[in-house]
């Protein structure tokens, strides 16, 4: 059986094939302004990759906020959900889901079968999530993909302490003004989130072990700012970014 | 049905309404702006309590006023006050509540031109003997004073009546409740929540007739309640959102049950008849469903959501406060832990009065679903 | 600290109060017995900061003040971490930052003193705000010790005959309440002499801060702030009248030598609400740069304000309106009134109010009185956002601006 997870995110639209409980492989694009079309978009590309053909696949799952736009799914399933199934499958011994996607960051504990027990989400700023790197990425003119491995170099990460997203680049910007390195800067933004995201993971638990998924975890640096912040240690899933496509293919499994 | 969608029409916009309702009878408008405020009283006086519980847009005018980390039934409580909304109120009453309406209360009174202004300052603590004397002397002096503001003597029986139609209302709501819970979907959340509103807005007598016409034709006609659905019940403060019911029904679930504002909450408990009218009421709002302003022992309002929850069978407790809700956003963690120890799963939804059925409520509500 | 190795400068070492040193003594001193009551035998009472102390003086129980705890934990800067921990435990991030610090450090024995000693009764006085009736809850369930509370219903705008009746009752309430935490008979006649002490105190308290009516003045409200903590924590003991004593001699010293808390004083300001706990210095030294002087608050005022209400003959007896009408439980618009009184009374050019996130009863109306400050005493004034210890909720990039906006403003530059 042939199963497709298509998650379609504020930023990125990601797409998983699943056979038979083995992950055949999985595609990213941004999502764009059109969602409907990224969702095809990223399928379509990633049946082609794979050489497979459309009347293969068996069931579709959507998820992620653009999952109702997907036309071709089967079916629509929340991004909690999915990120537990997919975490579940990657390391089944996990029992809690730090998820920090482009506009929500989600912590989600997950009982010994992957069943969800407890979720929380962001409120609707966008502090502590992609968003707000972004942000920070753009005032400090610097190419996001670096922030992780420059944010390892800082001596002493610098304090960034308001909430507020514009209120926090306002103090990026006295940070750069004032010489402060470059590398203390962005620790100091990860930090930020670590501290934001934990305080919100911490009312589901955080039980051992955590797995961060969503795109934000290929940033090394947030996940050494949440373990320092969270006191434990994280597990980076391997395909991280596709982990709620993932899911939703398992989940498009249990639902055929 | 056709009752149903009249008590909709006369609540959808509750300021035309309420200005109907003057030109067509003469009678007085007072703004209330919570569910404490004493309807007996109001009624016996013969004028109509208009329950305020936010505003009708965005918000320009209160800007001026308050500061953004007030809840937007406050600001938006107070836009409309400020932009001539309800100028036609021959006045408001304000009972004591939370710091927020507290403040709201001065900043109203400086400012709007809604005619008299009255505060009604119930006690906070409400399980001492001192405290129940407290509240029968503040019920007095409401007395007084809406006799002084209003120009026309309360008589006991004035009061009587009064209390008979109050309790009218809230026994034919606690039937329809019960028929929601043991047919859940056999009327839709929106639709008790638009009752609910109505009971807050509609001249008391015609709310009275309408709704017994709707629980008689209800409890008639059996339909089978929706069994799929999740049993979902929902705690939490003022929540006019009628759009929410709707995301959580085509999310999978089933309203069962409430102890919100907008709820059951103010539609609890009835007046003792037969002894002092004012006693009985001041005992009436002492014994009611308590707002977690207020105190009545450090896990009352736990204890209760648990008997409720379990009562009504739910399989989930969703919370809806409104951002900035400080006392219900002190209870949480304690009602959360008091549910997870009963094994209830809980799920905190924070709303503000123009964010209804945002795209997160909506995942919130179907991940919630999944989960359960 | 090691103040040897720097270089002394004269001019600063002159303008320092000489009395903060004991201050700091008899605080250390207040909080070392509070944390060995468990060994002295002596019961611990928390009390929130409006609330009324005298009767536990009276009962010799050590009240201890969550809110000044408070205060120490923002000026420690732990206030943020804290926070971050309540949240973590379900409390939401807009709930007042004492409250969530205090909630959060009770769990962890966190904070600049390692926590405070575990409480053996609770009393919360809801003349300050509704917060506190939810925060002690919270703790009451936390510690499972019994909790008293006081109710002073608002006064919006009059005291009631009814209110003032109910409050009369708890007081009786109340007494009765430490008889049986206390297990012993309670003494009215000590009650009495408490009570002489704290108005003896409150009206010396009151002496101190009107130095500041001279110009230039000797003390500012950031050192307010500071010496506060005596009247709130020990309010009706002996100590705190030789303290208050011993610091209004150091001001009239201060006044007549003409030491003054900013040197070049030229503007003198008003602040209201709280302070910003983790700022004070830096605030303090933004407006004396402007030789700018903070002169008086309505906060620190506000542990001395119904004196007219009470009597020394019958302390007991005038407590109920005492506690009933202090500043932040009455009417905006008497408040205002009361911030006009002030501004004549110090002769401020402005007017400085922090819209404190914390702090709803006191912040909310702000906007109104501000307006009524300019019609009526036709000054400047100027609104900080902020936070009295979540730092996350203060832009230093914003305020400064907004304060060197003000002061080009005030001076006319």
């Amino acid at each position: 059986m042939i199963t497709v997870g298509i998650d379609v995110g504020s930023i990125s639209a990601k797409a998983a094939v699943v056979r038979d409980g083995e992950l055949l492989g999985s595609g990213v694009i941004l999502t764009g302004y059109n969602a409907r079309n990224a969702g095809e978009k990223v399928f379509v590309d990633l049946l082609a990759k794979l050489g497979l053909d459309k009347d293969a696949v068996d069931r579709i799952v959507a998820t992620g906020c653009g999952r109702s736009s997907v036309d071709v799914a089967d079916k629509a399933v929340t991004e909690i959900t999915c990120h537990a199934a997919g975490a579940h499958f990657q390391d089944p011994a996990v029992r809690c889901v730090i998820d920090i996607g482009g506009q929500d960051s989600k912590a989600i504990a997950m009982d010994a079968t992957g069943r969800v027990t407890d979720f929380a989400m962001n409120d609707k700023c966008a502090a502590g999530t992609g968003r707000f790197l972004e942000v920070m990425a753009r005032a400090l003119e610097l190419d996001l993909d670096g922030f992780g491995e420059m944010s390892l170099k800082a001596d002493r990460p610098a304090a960034i302490s308001s909430l507020c997203t514009v209120f926090a680049e306002s103090e990026v910007i006295s940070l750069i003004a004032r010489g402060e390195r470059r590398e203390n800067i962005i620790a100091g933004i990860h930090e930020s989130i670590g501290s934001r995201v934990v305080a919100m993971a911490g009312r589901v638990g955080l039980t051992e072990p955590v797995m961060m998924t969503g795109g934000v975890a290929k940033n090394i640096g947030v996940v050494r700012a949440l373990e320092k912040k969270s006191g434990k240690p994280i597990r980076v899933s391997a395909n991280a970014q596709v982990n709620g496509a993932i899911g939703a293919a398992l989940i498009a499994v249990c639902h055929s | 049905m056709e009752a149903i969608q009249r008590l909709k029409d006369s609540c959808a916009d509750s300021k035309a309404y309420a200005r109907r309702w003057k030109e067509t009878t003469g009678g007085r408008v007072i703004g209330t702006l919570c569910s404490y405020a004493p309807e007996e009283l109001i009624l016996a006086g013969g004028a109509l309590a208009l329950r305020i519980v936010g505003g009708s847009g965005s918000i320009s005018k209160a800007d001026a006023h308050l500061q953004t980390y007030s809840c937007s039934l406050v600001r938006g409580a107070l836009d409309d006050a400020l932009n001539g909304e309800l100028d036609f109120l021959d006045g408001a009453i304000f009972p004591h509540t939370c710091d927020s309406i507290q403040r709201l209360s001065d900043i109203w009174r400086m400012n709007a031109k809604t005619g008299f202004h009255l505060d009604v300052v119930l006690p906070v603590k409400l399980n001492t003997q001192s405290a129940r004397d407290y509240m029968t002397a503040v019920m007095r002096k409401a007395r007084t004073d809406l006799e002084g503001v209003l120009e026309q003597t309360i008589t006991d029986e004035d009061l009587q009546t009064a209390v008979d139609t109050v309790n009218g209302i809230r026994s034919a709501m606690q039937r329809l409740y019960k028929l929601r819970d043991d047919r859940p979907g056999a009327i839709a959340g929106s639709d008790l929540h638009a009752i609910v509103r109505a009971s807050m807005v509609m001249d008391r007598n015609d709310f009275l007739s309408s709704l017994a016409l709707v629980v008689d034709t209800l409890e008639r006609k059996p339909e089978p309640g929706s069994t799929a659905a999740k049993r979902i019940f929902l705690s939490g403060g003022v929540c006019n959102l009628p759009d929410i019911y709707g995301v959580i029904e085509s999310a999978g679930g089933a309203v069962v049950g409430d102890d919100l504002c907008t709820g059951s909450r103010g539609l609890t408990g009835l007046v003792d008849t037969g002894g002092d009218p004012m006693d009985a009421i001041a005992d009436r709002y002492a014994r009611r469903a308590i707002c977690p302003a207020k105190h009545a022992g450090i896990t009352s309002r736990g204890d209760d959501l648990v008997r409720l929850a379990k009562a009504s069978r739910a399989q989930g407790v969703i919370f809806l406060f409104l951002k900035f809700c400080d006392p219900h956003a002190f209870d949480y963690p304690y009602l959360k832990s008091m549910l997870d120890a009963e094994g209830i799963p809980s799920l905190l939804v924070e709303l503000e009065a123009q964010t209804a059925s945002q795209g997160q409520f909506r995942t919130r509500c179907e991940a919630f679903m999944e989960m359960l | 600290m090691n103040g040897a190795e720097k270089p002394i400068d004269p001019e600063k070492e002159k303008r320092k109060i000489k009395s903060v040193g004991r201050m700091k003594d008899i605080m250390t001193h207040y909080y070392i017995e509070a944390k060995t009551a468990d060994q002295t035998g002596k019961k611990v009472a928390w009390i929130t900061s409006g609330g009324p102390v005298e009767p536990l003086i009276a009962m010799d129980v050590i009240p201890v003040y969550p809110e000044n705890h408070g205060a120490m934990i923002g000026a420690a800067k732990m206030g943020v971490d804290l926070c971050e921990k309540a949240e973590a435990m379900g409390y939401a991030g807009d709930l007042c930052a004492y409250a969530r610090a205090d909630i959060a450090c009770a769990t962890v024995d966190g904070g600049p003193i390692g926590g405070l000693p575990r409480p053996d009764m609770l009393v919360c006085c809801n003349n300050i705000c509704g917060t506190v009736l939810k925060w002690y809850e919270v703790q009451a369930r936390y510690f499972k010790v019994p909790l008293f509370i006081l109710d002073t219903p608002f006064s919006h705008t009059e005291y009631t005959r009814e209110a003032h009746a109910y409050v009369r009752t708890q007081l009786d309430e109340y007494i009765a309440f430490l008889e049986t935490q206390c297990q012993k008979k309670f003494d009215h006649d000590r009650l009495a002499e408490v009570g002489r002490l704290s108005m003896a105190g409150q009206r010396l308290w009151q002496q101190v801060l009107d130095t500041t009516v001279h110009r230039p003045a000797p003390m500012s409200a950031f050192d307010a702030f500071f010496h506060l903590a005596l009247i709130v924590t020990l309010r009706g003991t002996q100590t705190v009248v030789d303290y208050y004593t011993e610091l209004l001699d150091e001001m009239k010293t201060r006044v007549a030598t003409g030491i003054a808390a900013v040197p070049d004083e030229r503007y003198r300001l008003l602040w209201d609400n709280l302070p910003v706990w983790f700022r004070t210095r830096w605030l303090s030294d933004k407006f004396a740069a402007h030789s700018a002087c903070l002169v008086a608050d309505t906060y620190t005022s506000s542990w001395c304000g119904t004196l007219t209400y009470l009597d020394d003959s019958d302390f007991l007896g005038s407590m109920a309106q005492g506690y009933s009408r202090v500043y932040i439980n009455i009417g905006t618009d008497q408040m205002a009134d009361m911030v006009v009184d002030m501004v004549e009374k110090y002769s401020a050019d402005g007017l400085v109010m922090h819209s404190n996130r914390s702090c709803k009863p006191y912040s909310l109306g702000q906007y109104d009185i501000q307006r009524i400050v300019q019609q009526k005493c036709g000054i400047p004034t100027l609104v900080i956002e902020a936070d009295m210890i979540d730092a996350r909720n203060f832009s230093e990039s914003q305020i400064t601006t907004r304060i060197d906006a003000f002061m080009e403003v005030l001076t006319g530059a």
